[in-house]
């Protein structure tokens, strides 16, 4: 096992994570050591699949926009979940974001005047989503990845697995990882480490996450006794497209499309009559699992997946390649449809996840549901600070991974600095987990990991998808129970050393199963339907009872869990309607 | 596995009955209750319980199934319940697979049923799943952004993930293979570490003599949509590595720096927001640079974003021919 010191570490690789990595070591004006650990090439993490754009006030003194009215979308749109004062943080930060990526290189639409364009999306009252056409994310990512090779004390490991985190007491001291190309384990020891491992939403089947997003840090965090909070709230993004579930932008209906059932009507009139299609997501996907439900949907017969349609034949296709040209190569080279001729298929897929590892506002990771863990932050989809709450608007993500990026990556660096800290038991910790892979990797059992997987999607897809109901989470709690029995007898058929993808989706499966774990207890729990929880029992929002934090912690044989507060800044909760 | 289950099924049914049958017949014929009747019947009641195992797993595992099938409320769950083999045409796949230790290409030869939709990654993800784990594949995005998975599929370079598995197929065989102009890891995964670092070599990042304000950012730097649509196409790079697998010159000449780190040294000097001025040019002015290019197109045509690299190498040199000291 090999052993590396470094002052600041960040575990992931997507906008909050090479954020992170670029700021950690601009602060400390590149006199620390940076590491940058990723399972993929630092370049191709999920965030290059974010289209649409984000969102930030630009220029309120010509559109009438303010940072009070962005909060307030974002807190309405979170149905009142979100703690107030993180947003405030995130209205605060997120323009000078979008200013730092133009200054990096983001290629975004301009207007006429030099500025940068800005498009309406949903929950939005105003046109405050700054875009790169609809690869928003992918130019963010190429321009933070070639930011970050312009600094000299950043080292990239590209492609090590992470599978533990090693924590003494109440400290987080590094984790331990193998390369992929050799399947050497490497400690990674830091004085400061930032978790930036994005979401989970490959718990589902049908989802417009990339193969890589299995939540690897947040299980990592959870096994290491981290509490994760709100993970029953998954986002479903309204139209992912028919069979694979890979994303169509918001942004589709934000520069006016259209959503028809059979019929060939605009059914959001009955549900949204003001914003339409451009309500928030989660009304939207409840929405057109509505219309599948009482017969005005289309069953494709090949996936046996039924559907709505996106319709943009009525936009200019000047304006579709200007604005959507991702979205018309996808379809044309997908399903050989020409979206200005014929309307596409899409239904709602598992996009995003709202919780994550519980952190302070700063992103500093707690170890219980008011402490402080030291030595570990956590930026990102994978940390719920919170700031989206029950259900997030599109584009706010961006804002958020970028914002958080900086936070951590400042915060770890300035921590980096102060302390000087060892723990005599690291090595011996280390040494346990490398038993743990070569075990795995060499070891017997009978049961596909694949077939595990499958299984689980069986269980997600039908149990915990738009609309859930008790006893449908109850069953899936069994199962997943029993699924997880199952694992403990995995086998790895490929017993090479060189770039062995039969091991890391092991580790990988292995943590979806602890994850859709937490989010179906979490879930059966909440008694009530707010943003994207919505279970047929408890049909209505329970501020009463229900405004608070789920908070979900490893407990001998088991989770046990406390309830924390929304922080209130004075947005008080009403009835959300659009 | 429940073709195997109903094999061992049928095998203890087939041979355990009328063993069991045959023996106690025998047994009772030669009154002999001990060494033919008891022993034979114990035989026969194993074949039968290991043909009712074989049994009850078959029917579990179709319950299980079963339940997964109903369809609540006339909705289809997401999940993959359509059944899988209808439609569609057997594909064979033969994968040339890179064998580390011996550092040979290996054919291994699978067959997948494919439809209209089926991607080469799908196809490819099937095989790996269900029919050969040992199979390595890099990919992530499926949705052709992140560049993960560029092979060689029927001789041409794409992405798999953007590629139809019918569509590819000639005479219904698809012969896959790595990028032979990378180093190569495993089966199809390639080695990307000298590919990043020629990237790295050209300094693609804006330039600005004002670090403090570039991250510190007050204001944008304005930009006229003529201006984005000069590096625009340009920007569109997924660090596949495509077209310096397509790249004769690159792989006669490993020192030449390629096309892939040239269109991004063009990328950036064509901002309007880059400071670099001319250095950038000269950075590139070698033979190694842009004077290596012999234009034979092959990158532009592999690359799968439509990114013309050979036309940025042209421009550089002809913004290069501009910047020469008139005499």
């Amino acid at each position: 096992m090999e052993l590396l010191d470094f002052d600041v570490v960040v575990l992931g690789s997507g906008i909050a994570g090479l954020g992170a990595a670029i700021h950690a070591s601009r602060s400390s004006k590149e006199s620390l050591s940076v590491a940058l650990v990723s399972k993929l090439h630092v370049m191709r993490s999920h965030s290059v699949a974010a289209e649409g754009g984000i969102s930030g006030v630009l220029y309120p003194e010509s559109n009438k926009d303010s940072k009070d009215l962005h909060a307030y979308d974002t807190i309405k749109g979170s149905d009142y979940l979100a703690d107030q004062d993180a947003v405030e943080v995130l209205v605060e930060k997120a323009p000078e974001e979008i200013k730092f990526l133009d200054h990096i290189g983001v290629p975004w639409n301009r207007l006429g005047n030099g500025h940068i364009s800005q498009r309406p999306f949903g929950g939005m009252s105003i046109p405050r989503t700054a875009f790169a056409a609809d690869k928003t994310g992918f130019f963010m990512m190429r321009s933070l990845y070639d930011e970050l090779l312009s600094l000299k004390n950043v080292e990239i490991f590209n492609e090590h697995f992470a599978t533990s985190l090693i924590r003494d007491g109440n400290e987080v001291h590094g984790f331990v990882a193998f390369d992929m190309a050799t399947r050497n384990v490497k400690a990674f020891r830091s004085k400061s480490l930032i978790i930036a491992t994005g979401g989970a939403s490959r718990v589902f089947s049908f989802t417009t996450n990339s193969y890589s997003n299995t939540g690897d840090g947040t299980a990592m965090a959870f096994r290491a006794g981290i509490p994760l909070k709100d993970m029953e709230f998954v986002q479903f993004h309204p139209t992912a497209l028919i069979p694979s579930g890979i994303l169509i932008t918001e942004a589709a209906r934000g520069e006016g499309g259209y959503l028809r059932n059979a019929n060939g009507d605009r059914f959001m009139e009955r549900y949204a009559k003001s914003k339409m299609e451009i309500a928030p997501r989660d009304i939207v996907s409840r929405s057109i699992m509505t219309e599948i439900k009482e017969g005005r949907g289309m069953r494709d017969k090949e996936s046996g997946l039924d559907y709505v349609y996106l319709d943009l034949r009525h936009l200019d296709s000047k304006k579709i390649d200007e604005k959507l040209p991702m979205i018309k190569e996808i379809t044309i080279k997908m399903l050989n449809i020409d979206p200005s001729k014929l309307p596409i298929p899409i239904r709602p897929a598992a996009h995003f996840t709202m919780g994550g590892i519980h952190t302070d506002i700063k992103g500093h990771v707690m170890r219980s549901s008011r402490e402080i863990m030291n030595g570990v932050w956590a930026a990102g989809e994978c940390a719920c600070v919170s700031v989206h709450g029950a259900n997030r608007l599109g584009s706010n993500s961006l804002s958020q991974c970028s914002v958080w990026g900086r936070i951590t990556g400042m915060e770890a660096a300035q921590n980096a600095k102060r302390v000087r800290r060892t723990s005599a038991k690291f090595e011996r910790m280390a040494e346990q987990e490398e038993m743990r892979i070569i075990e795995l990797a060499e070891g017997k059992g009978s049961q596909s990991p694949y077939e595990i997987r499958d299984a689980l999607y069986n269980v997600m897809d039908e149990h915990l998808y738009v609309y859930r109901n008790m006893k449908g989470m109850k069953l899936a709690q069994k199962r997943i129970s029993s699924l997880r029995k199952r694992m403990k007898d995995v086998y790895v058929k490929d017993k090479g050393n060189v770039y062995n993808t039969n091991l890391r989706e092991t580790f990988e499966i292995a943590n979806l199963l602890d994850l859709a774990w937490i989010i179906t207890e979490g879930a059966i729990r909440r008694h009530e339907s707010r943003g994207a929880h919505v279970v047929a029992e408890y049909p209505k929002r329970d501020d009463k009872n229900w405004l608070k934090h789920t908070i979900a912690m490893k407990s001998i044989g088991g989770v046990r869990f406390e309830y924390v507060p929304v922080k209130m800044e004075g947005w008080q909760p009403e009835e959300r309607k659009y | 596995m429940r073709a195997s289950r109903y094999t061992i099924f049928m095998y203890g049914a087939i041979i355990g009955v009328p063993l069991l049958m045959m023996l106690t017949v025998v047994g009772l014929l030669e009154n002999n209750p001990y060494a033919y009747t008891v022993l034979p019947a114990l035989l026969g009641v194993a074949a039968s319980v290991f043909a009712a195992t074989g049994y009850l797993e078959t029917f579990a595992h179709r319950r299980y199934e079963g339940s997964a099938n109903r369809l609540e409320e006339g909705i289809a769950s997401a999940s993959k319940m359509a059944p899988r083999n209808t439609g569609g045409k057997i594909i064979t796949f033969v994968l040339k697979r890179f064998n580390n230790s011996t550092k040979a290409l290996d054919s291994a030869t699978y067959k997948v049923r494919a439809t209209e939709r089926t991607t080469v990654l799908g196809a490819l993800l099937e095989i790996k799943d269900y029919q050969d784990n040992t199979i390595s594949v890099r990919c992530n995005c499926r949705m052709g952004v992140c560049g993960s998975c560029g092979m060689v599929v029927n001789g041409k370079p794409v992405l798999a993930c953007e590629t139809g598995a019918l569509n590819a197929a000639k005479d219904e065989v698809v012969e896959i293979s790595p990028m032979l102009g990378h180093p190569l890891l495993k089966d199809m995964v390639t080695d990307f570490d000298d590919f990043f670092e020629r990237h790295k070599s050209v300094e693609p990042h804006l330039y600005r003599e004002d670090t403090k304000e570039k991250y510190a950012a007050k204001k944008e730097y304005m930009q006229s949509k003529e201006e984005l649509d000069k590096f625009l196409p340009y920007s569109y790079c997924i660090m596949c590595g495509l077209c310096l697998d397509a790249c004769p010159v690159v792989n006669s000449n490993p020192n030449f720096i390629g096309p892939q780190a040239l269109s991004q040294a063009y990328r950036y000097h064509a901002d309007s927001r880059d400071q670099k001025g001319k250095k950038r040019l000269f950075d590139v002015d070698s033979m190694d640079g842009v004077w290596g290019c012999e234009f034979s197109g092959s990158c532009s045509k592999a690359c799968p974003k439509g990114v013309d690299p050979a036309g940025a190498i042209q421009l550089l040199k002809g913004d290069l021919m501009k910047s020469l000291p008139e005499n």
